[in-house]
């Protein structure tokens, strides 16, 4: 290549890179303005559900809404009687709204000072707020039931009744554009930071034929900054869209407190948590105006305060956004990354002979099914586990005690792999030396048959034997017991695994020449010691293999727990195992973020445990 | 010390293979006895069946007099060194030749002691803390038979122990072993497929040689007694480098130039005439000459010439029958010509159909 050529293709593939690593800042920042967007009108349905009288038959005397606006105290009044009780269920018509409220509702909404976007709310199809504007179909309303809907700029929510069963219209939002980059001027870092990485590859590429290892940093150094401009601004943008939300939510809940029907002299701090379905509200102190992040029982919110009324203060929290923004990191780290990666491959490209271009690029397109496969199936997951790790409260999973039971029991049940192993090199020694006999086979066979089974299958056959067999011992069901639950699994898993390790020791019995026994025969060893001195040592490798094999496997036992015993019997878990407790977590009590935590923890146990193992066998491997 | 003999002994493997026929040998004691046979003759399983590896089909083992033929190895007190390698691989040099001691239960402080003993008569005392595969090819069979001589057994069984060692170290261990025998004065029965190492080991005087062809000891005898009167064909053909040469032929007592054999494209007069019909005659490639065509007792076609320097080996065909010369020297013998052929007719072995010698 020429070293203009290669010169442009170095700056083509920085600004590739870079570009890339702009789109997903565009991406996440059109993800955040729409959360947000859905946010609020999903808040805002909420509110003019909450501020909207029902339809009255008879006409109602209007009700005045007097803004109570500042520090000024309400006046004493006596108090309003209690709205009659609802008896019985209200026809559809009944729970739907009073049209001309909402007509009023919907009108203020425009008008709320310092609200950050454009509303609109349709009863029925019809647009309120600008009766000029397109109706909704009666299609866009049937859909709403089921999910939002992003129409034109506009976030789409359902507005349902007040029972909130049917829609009976809808509230959109079109949030005003803001600029929300944290330099002058509202420019993100993200901009700024991608020219410089452009213009350092490019200069370097241009100055020299090719990237000296000290000018290749350089390029790798702007690139990595420009994975953290863009991470930041990505970040800056979920924060905004949180702390947008807040205010203006808070702009709502002021309202609400004046308008909640009937009036009422001081508004029940419940009423207007039910308005805020995805936040909390609670009693709160005086306080700036402007968001802020702050720690509540140790999780991050965010919070601001608001003023109710005079002198009433709450607070107003929701989880933050930004606390999941890392996960862009995922797509704009590769992607800042891409340009240094480029270069190095048009590096080798440049340096390589064609044939052992070829011969590398046929090479990655076999390995590229499995490495797709791999990184699909394995290393995604594992790293997206890790990442839901990160929210997990790890000081409660190490305080909770049904962790460290777990554990244990997980421990205790891989006790059963020496016993199995044990059997199985029993096994195999008799059958190596009935080899050539009918009776050696058909051991062999009976052996094999519980390894080659479904392990569910095993699993239901022995919980019949358990619960009809019970070996005489009584008609106790062992899996039921306490006591007797995890021996009793232990005793299927010996019975399970015996042959396939058995299968494992004959072939390693099979491999000793027989040379080495017959010398010992010579040298004056019988059966016994012969089979201690020469056979068992020059097994070791296998007799390591069986059983690191076998307690890793024991460590991630599931399927026998989940078929049999759930980890029960029940109050005391005594066969709860850690991957079922994984399970359990995930799927059971939904909590992912622990459950990912535990099974990163116990990935990483294992790897330990593993270790010293692995050593080990490969220094055995060595010396046999 | 102690006899070994062997009372037609047969073995027939599983298969059917019958490797041992009715076999009678005395191997007597303080004896060095050269097992000397082609791969597949029975060799190993002789050893196999003496150090009771393998029980025979039939027959009986004897060590020192004392039948031994259904005892186990450990109670018949004889050292093996195999033919593939056996030093316990995860067992030091130490460990190893301490083995058979510790499996008799003699007492440490002697372990120790006879074990430096015989790393040092074999001249590796310093290997004695390395792992087997640490060694060289040379330091681990001495390892092997130190191990085998670290106990004094009635026997020593050597199973072509120097077959894997090229050919200088090979030599050089021959010599130690001898060495060792006549220091050890001990019953060794030594098997080899190289008749070379074969001379050599069973050169010294009151030692033996015994030559196994299919499962049978066709010949006992010294080093000479098998060369110059092979006991049958397979003897003479086996004995020698390159072994003898035999060809089928026929004898006609009468004729018009008298009584000759007729073999192949050869008819070679001989002295007396009571040999008629089949019979296969014997004649050691040196005593093969060549000369011009129609000048000797037959003409032959020259298959490959094979100069080696100091001699000349010339393979020719006579009548589709192989016949080998060996010329001094470098002959000046073309491929492909036709070539003349003399013998030295006082030098002619002649055996029967079967293969056994005509007196
Ligand atoms: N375990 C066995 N099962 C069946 N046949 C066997 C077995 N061991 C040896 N044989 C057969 O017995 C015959 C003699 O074998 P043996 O090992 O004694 O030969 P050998 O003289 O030691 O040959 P080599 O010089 O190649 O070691 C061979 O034909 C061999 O195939
Ligand atoms: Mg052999």
């Amino acid at each position: 290549m020429s070293s203009r050529g290669w010169a442009a293709a170095v700056t083509v593939a920085a600004t590739i890179a870079a570009t890339l690593a702009l789109a997903v800042v565009f991406a996440a920042e059109r993800h955040y303005e729409r959360a947000f967007a859905f946010r609020i009108a999903g808040t805002t349905a909420a509110y003019v559900a909450a501020v909207t009288p029902p339809p009255q038959p008879p006409p109602p005397p209007p009700p005045a809404p007097r803004v109570v606006r500042g520090r000024r105290r309400p006046s004493i009044r006596p108090a309003p009687p209690p709205p009659p009780p609802q008896l019985a269920p209200l026809s559809p018509a009944a729970r739907s709204y009073d049209l001309p409220s909402l007509l009023t509702q919907a009108r203020a909404l425009q008008t709320l000072p310092g609200w950050s976007s454009d509303v609109e709310v349709y009863f029925g199809t019809a647009p309120l707020v600008d009766a000029t504007a397109p109706p909704l179909s009666p299609d866009d309303l049937s859909y709403l039931a089921a999910a939002g809907l992003w129409r034109a700029g506009r976030a789409l929510v359902p507005l349902k009744d007040r029972d909130g069963q049917e829609v009976v219209g809808a509230v959109a939002v079109r949030p005003h554009p803001m600029p929300h980059g944290p330099l002058p001027g509202g420019i993100g870092f993200a901009f700024p930071a991608a020219i410089l990485a452009i213009g350092a590859a490019a200069a370097t590429a241009f100055r020299e034929r090719s990237l000296r290892p000290g000018a290749r940093g350089g390029y790798v150094g702007a690139a990595l900054f420009l994975a953290l401009a863009t991470y930041l601004d990505v970040r800056a943008a979920a924060r905004q869209s949180t702390d947008r939300w807040l205010v203006d939510t808070r702009r709502l809940l002021q309202e609400a407190a004046t308008r909640l029907p009937p009036p009422r002299v001081r508004v029940a701090i419940s009423d207007l948590a039910a308005i805020v379905r995805d936040g909390e509200v609670v009693a709160g102190e005086p306080a700036d105006s402007p968001p802020r992040r702050v720690r509540v029982d140790g999780e991050r919110r965010a919070v601001v305060a608001v003023l109710i009324g005079s002198g009433r203060w709450v607070e107003l929290r929701s989880v933050p956004a930004e606390l999941e923004a890392p996960r862009w990191l995922i797509l704009l780290l590769p992607s800042a990354l891409l340009g240094p990666l480029a270069i190095l491959l048009l590096r080798w490209a440049e340096r390589t002979p064609a044939r052992l271009r070829r011969e590398t690029a046929i090479a990655w397109g076999f390995l590229g099914p499995a490495g797709l496969h791999l990184t699909v199936f394995t290393i995604g997951p594992a790293l997206y586990a890790i990442y839901l790790a990160t929210a997990a409260n790890l000081p409660a999973l190490a305080r909770d005690p049904v962790t460290w039971n777990a554990l244990r029991n997980t421990a205790l049940y891989a006790l059963y792999v020496p016993v199995s192993v044990a059997l199985a090199l029993v096994a195999a020694l008799a059958v190596f030396r009935y080899r050539q006999h009918w009776g050696g086979r058909l051991l062999s066979t009976a052996f094999v048959l519980p390894y080659v089974a479904s392990a569910v299958v095993i699993a239901l056959v022995w919980q019949a034997i358990y619960r009809w067999g019970s070996f005489g011992l009584g008609r106790t069901d062992w899996l039921s017991n306490t006591g007797s639950a995890l021996p009793a699994l232990m005793l299927i898993s010996v019975w399970a695994h015996m042959g396939g390790q058995m299968v494992v020791f004959l072939a390693g019995l099979q491999a000793i020449p027989p040379a080495y026994l017959d010398a010992a025969r010579v040298d004056g060893a019988g059966a016994w010691r012969g089979f201690w001195r020469v056979t068992l040592p020059l097994l070791r490798p296998v007799t390591w293999f069986v059983v690191l094999t076998g307690v890793l496997g024991a460590l991630q036992m599931f399927t026998l727990v989940f078929v049999l015993t759930q980890g029960g019997p029940s109050p005391s878990h005594a066969t709860g195992v850690m991957v079922h407790r994984i399970y359990q977590t995930a799927f059971g009590q939904q909590a992912f973020a622990l459950a990912s935590a535990l099974a990163v923890v116990f990935a990483v146990m294992l790897l330990i445990l593993r270790w010293p193992q692995l050593a080990i066998l490969r220094r055995q491997v060595r010396n046999a | 010390m102690g006899s070994v003999t062997l009372r037609r002994l047969s073995k027939i493997f599983d298969g059917g293979i019958q490797a041992l026929h009715d076999l009678d040998l005395d191997v007597r004691d303080g004896e060095l006895l050269v097992l000397l046979g082609p791969s597949g003759s029975g060799k190993t399983t002789i050893l196999r069946c003496i150090a009771g590896l393998e029980e025979p089909t039939g027959g009986d083992v004897l060590i020192g007099d004392r039948v031994v033929t259904r005892d186990p190895p450990r109670a018949r007190d004889v050292a093996m060194v195999f033919q593939t390698p056996t030093l316990y691989p995860h067992l030091s040099v130490r460990e190893n030749i301490a083995f058979p001691l510790e499996m008799r239960g003699t007492a440490d402080a002697q372990v120790t002691r006879r074990v430096v003993e015989a790393a040092t008569r074999l001249g590796i005392p310093s290997v004695l803390d390395r792992m087997p595969d640490t060694l060289s090819e040379g330091e681990r069979q001495r390892a092997a038979l130190a191990r085998a001589i670290v106990r004094g057994p009635q026997a020593f069984l050597f199973d072509e122990p120097l077959s894997r060692l090229d050919a200088k170290l090979r030599i050089e261990l021959r010599a130690e072993l001898l060495a060792l025998h006549r220091a050890l004065g001990a019953t060794m029965i030594y098997v080899t497929h190289d008749q070379t190492e074969a001379m050599t080991m069973g050169g010294g005087a009151g030692q033996r040689i015994a030559v196994l062809h299919e499962g049978r000891v066709r010949q006992v005898g010294t080093p000479e007694e098998i060369y110059q009167r092979p006991a049958d064909v397979h003897v003479a053909r086996f004995v020698g480098t390159p072994g003898m040469n035999v060809l089928q032929g026929r004898g006609r007592g009468t004729g018009e130039e008298g009584p000759v054999i007729e073999a192949g494209s050869l008819v070679i007069p001989v002295e007396l005439s009571t040999y008629e019909g089949e019979l296969q005659v014997g004649i050691r490639p040196e005593f093969v000459g060549l000369c011009a065509v129609d000048k000797g007792v037959g003409n032959v076609d020259v298959l490959v010439v094979e100069p080696l320097g100091s001699e000349t080996l010339v393979h020719l065909n006579t009548g589709g029958q192989a016949l080998v010369a060996r010329l001094p020297g470098f002959a000046d013998v073309r491929v492909g010509t036709r070539v003349g052929v003399k013998v030295d007719r006082r030098r002619l072995y002649l055996f029967d159909a079967a293969g056994v010698p005509l007196a």
